[in-house]
């Protein structure tokens, strides 16, 4: 029978056809058993599996026996005995006995392993005590046999009764239904820590591909819903330029004067227009950068004149609030390989959060130095930094303000389409939440990299590293 | 059920389910104790860790009917711990027949909701309905204080299809008529199906004497069945039938 799976394996032992007695019984030990048991009772014994087969053999040496085997005819008959005993069936009551032509007796007793055969016990040969002299058959059959060294041997032969082969028969018996019992029990226990470990596989497996599953329809989902934003935001955004344009001209006067409360609610129009107008790009944006459409048009840029222009552009914000605006630039900037139009929007809007995030009289400074990063993106830090890459020439920009702050388990999250860190002060100041994951996704199509630190001793700082052109890569 | 021609030998699988603590291994422990030498093999305890079961505990039982057909029931309990959850599924996989060992105390109501929709749960993984499987309930424990009582036991019982036994099983009580009413479901199922009766010229009726004898029991069959509390012994399951 061949055994596939170990849960078929615990079937077979328990339900169907049991073991064999060699899985049951280490031969070694069984060896070992047979041995002793022979020693002890000074009578041979050797044990067959249900096919026949030998498994141990503690055959004594009995001189007489030994001395028939140097005749001719008594060696053959001596010889047909112990094959017949070895196919000898217990029969029904599973004993069975036979004599041979030398007088010496075998048993054959059945062994039983849950309700069925798996093996035999052969005992002997012993000599009953009532066996007095040779017998005469043997005397008959051997021309050439040495009566007196016969009788002699005789008397050094194993002398048992059949009362006491009984019990010796059942007390063999029994240790081995004890053995076999643990031999299961054991076997059954290796096979149901298989199964186990097996089961609770398959079932990790198959979680694992419902799993699976889910996560590519989500991911189907998150690719529509990109779809549907950029589409939804491209149809909104021209009747909402239309809008703007109008209240510009109403408040133009295009269309004739218009006063007071008048003037004050067409502002408003085109006020919330613009604010309308600016999420929907941030929208659009966003769906181009996760679709992976937004193609960046990169070309070498100084960075200086960069943050310059941001700066200006800020300056008059920043005086609005009371906030002193910095600018702090290492001098022989390295140029970068970057969409300068898209590192200006990144800038702004940290620059932007920053101003919104720091109360009245704080400041901001935007930096910028020579820097190196590792080649493959902000690995190494956890180790294995000589397998994730040579350091790679950046530039590094930092945005530093003395604002309220984020919270260090904010850090990432901030980085989230629509997240805002729950705060009464960033409540007030409104906003929809977009800014920095647009930033991080611009930054990372530049190979760069974003994050936040914080400023001593209040504040905030974002840093974002723009590494060079792979060809600048240092030796 | 493995049926093997040649030898004139039937394997039969029956499984104490139930939830941990519920009194499986007790009422193997008291079929083990009563029943005849001759019909019992040794009760094997497959790793244990303070009592509790692990994998599983298998008590052999066998039973020579008059035809000369070797029956063999291979009784099984199932670790009532919920973590084990793989390894039950594993046990009840090829069960003929399930006993489902219920603690009596109302604490317990919810511990053997969840394991019978574990089993439940587990059965159909094996591509079984619970219809389909012979099955006895037993509300074991009914020593303690604190227990639903009888009568709203023998209420819900008589609603239910399944037959359903009160017991204690740490006194051996109501153990063995848990047992003959599963054997009995079981083997209703089974002759149903594979039409056993005729092919091994069997008397059920005198099988089930005789086990009920072997287990030490004076009561006959049909005295041992009439102990339940509702359910339905004498009517074979629809889905059984062939
Ligand atoms: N009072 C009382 N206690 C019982 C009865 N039957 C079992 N117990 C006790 O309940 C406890 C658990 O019994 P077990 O038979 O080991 O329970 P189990 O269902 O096999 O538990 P798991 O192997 O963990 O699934 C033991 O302490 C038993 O002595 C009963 O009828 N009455
Ligand atoms: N410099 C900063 N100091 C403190 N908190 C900040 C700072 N920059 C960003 N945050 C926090 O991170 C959140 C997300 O910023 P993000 O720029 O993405 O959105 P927003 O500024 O709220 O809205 P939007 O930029 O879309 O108008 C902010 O709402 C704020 O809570
Ligand atoms: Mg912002
Ligand atoms: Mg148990």
């Amino acid at each position: 029978m061949t055994i596939s799976a170990p849960r078929d394996r615990v079937e077979e032992l328990t339900v169907g056809g049991g073991a064999r007695l060699e899985e049951l019984v280490d031969r070694e030990s069984l060896a070992q058993l047979a041995a002793s048991f022979a020693d002890l009772s000074g009578v041979g014994v050797r044990v067959f599996d249900a096919e026949g087969k030998l498994l141990a053999d503690a055959a004594l040496a009995v001189e007489l026996m030994s001395y028939l085997m140097t005749l001719r005819q008594a060696k053959s008959a001596v010889e047909s005995t112990v094959s017949s005993v070895k196919n000898l069936d217990p029969g029904p009551v599973g004993q069975a006995s036979m004599d041979g032509v030398s007088g010496g007796r075998y048993r054959v007793v059945a062994l039983e392993h849950d309700g069925r055969r798996v093996g035999r016990l052969v005992f002997g040969p012993y000599f009953p005590p009532s066996l007095r002299d040779i017998p005469s058959t043997l005397i008959e059959l051997e021309p050439n046999l040495d009566l007196d060294r016969a009788r002699g041997l005789l008397t050094l032969a194993p002398r048992v009764t059949d009362d006491a082969m009984d019990r010796m028969a059942k007390h063999a018996r029994a240790t081995l239904d004890v053995v076999m019992f643990s031999g299961l029990r054991a076997l059954l226990t290796g096979s149901m820590h298989l199964a186990a470990v097996r089961e609770s596989y398959r079932e990790l497996q198959s979680k694992q591909e419902k799993l699976q599953v889910a996560y590519d329809r989500l991911k189907e989902l998150d690719r529509l819903k990109s779809n549907f934003l950029a589409t939804v935001s491209h149809e909104l955004r021209t009747p909402l330029t239309s809008i703007i344009g109008y209240s510009e001209m109403l408040l133009e006067g295009i269309a004739g004067e218009i006063v007071g409360e008048q003037r004050e609610f067409v502002t408003t129009i085109r006020e919330k227009g613009e604010q309308l107008l600016g999420l929907i790009k941030g929208l659009l944006d966003l769906s181009k950068l996760e679709s992976g459409t937004m193609s960046l048009r990169k070309a070498t840029m100084e960075v200086a004149p960069l943050v310059r222009d941001v700066a200006q552009t800020m300056a008059p914000h920043a005086k609005k609030k009371g906030i002193s605006l910095h600018v702090a630039l290492e001098p022989a900037l390295p140029a970068l390989w970057a969409d300068a139009e898209r590192l200006r929007q990144v800038l702004l809007n940290l620059v932007e959060n920053a101003i919104k995030f720091t109360p009245a009289s704080g400041s901001v400074t935007i930096s910028a130095r020579a820097a190196a990063m590792a080649a493959a993106g902000g690995g190494g830090e956890d180790g294995g930094l000589v397998l994730l890459g040579a350091q790679r020439a950046a530039v590094q920009f930092r945005v530093a303000d003395t604002g309220i702050g984020i919270p260090e388990s904010e850090r990432q999250r901030v980085f989230d389409a629509f997240y805002q860190v729950d705060s009464s002060s960033t409540r007030e100041q409104g906003g929809t939440g977009l800014g920095l994951s647009i930033v991080k996704r611009l930054v990372e199509g530049h190979e760069g990299t974003v994050h936040v630190e914080a400023n001593a001793p209040q504040g905030t700082v974002f840093v974002v590293t723009i590494p060079l052109k792979r060809a600048t890569l240092r030796p | 059920m493995q049926l093997d021609f040649v030898n004139r030998e039937l394997t039969i699988k029956l499984v104490y389910y139930g939830p941990a603590l519920s009194g499986k291994t007790t009422n193997l422990q008291a079929l083990h104790r009563v029943a005849a030498p001759g019909s019992s093999g040794r009760l094997m305890t497959l790793e244990t860790k303070d009592d509790r079961t692990l994998f599983f505990d298998l008590l052999p039982l066998s039973f020579r009917a008059q035809s000369g057909l070797a029956v063999r029931l291979k009784v099984f309990t199932v670790p009532g711990q919920v973590i084990h959850a793989s390894t039950r599924r594993l046990v009840l996989q090829g069960a003929d027949g399930v006993a489902f060992i219920a603690d009596s105390r109302v604490s317990e109501t919810q511990a053997n909701t969840d394991s019978f929709m574990d089993l439940k749960d587990n059965l159909r993984e094996h591509g079984l309905s619970l219809r389909q499987m012979p099955l006895v309930i037993q509300f074991n424990k009914r020593d303690l204080p604190n227990i639903r009582s009888d009568e709203e036991i023998a209420k819900l019982g008589a609603q239910g299809r399944e037959p359903v036994y009160l017991a204690i099983a740490m006194r051996g009580a109501g153990v063995v008529e848990s047992f003959i009413g599963l054997l009995h479901l079981t083997w209703s199922a089974l002759d149903a199906e594979h039409d056993l009766g005729r092919k091994f010229g069997f008397d059920s009726t005198e099988f089930m004497n005789g086990v009920a004898q072997k287990l030490g029991e004076k009561r006959t069959t049909p005295e041992l069945l009439a102990a339940c509390v509702g359910g339905a012994l004498d009517v074979l399951r629809p889905e059984a039938a062939p």
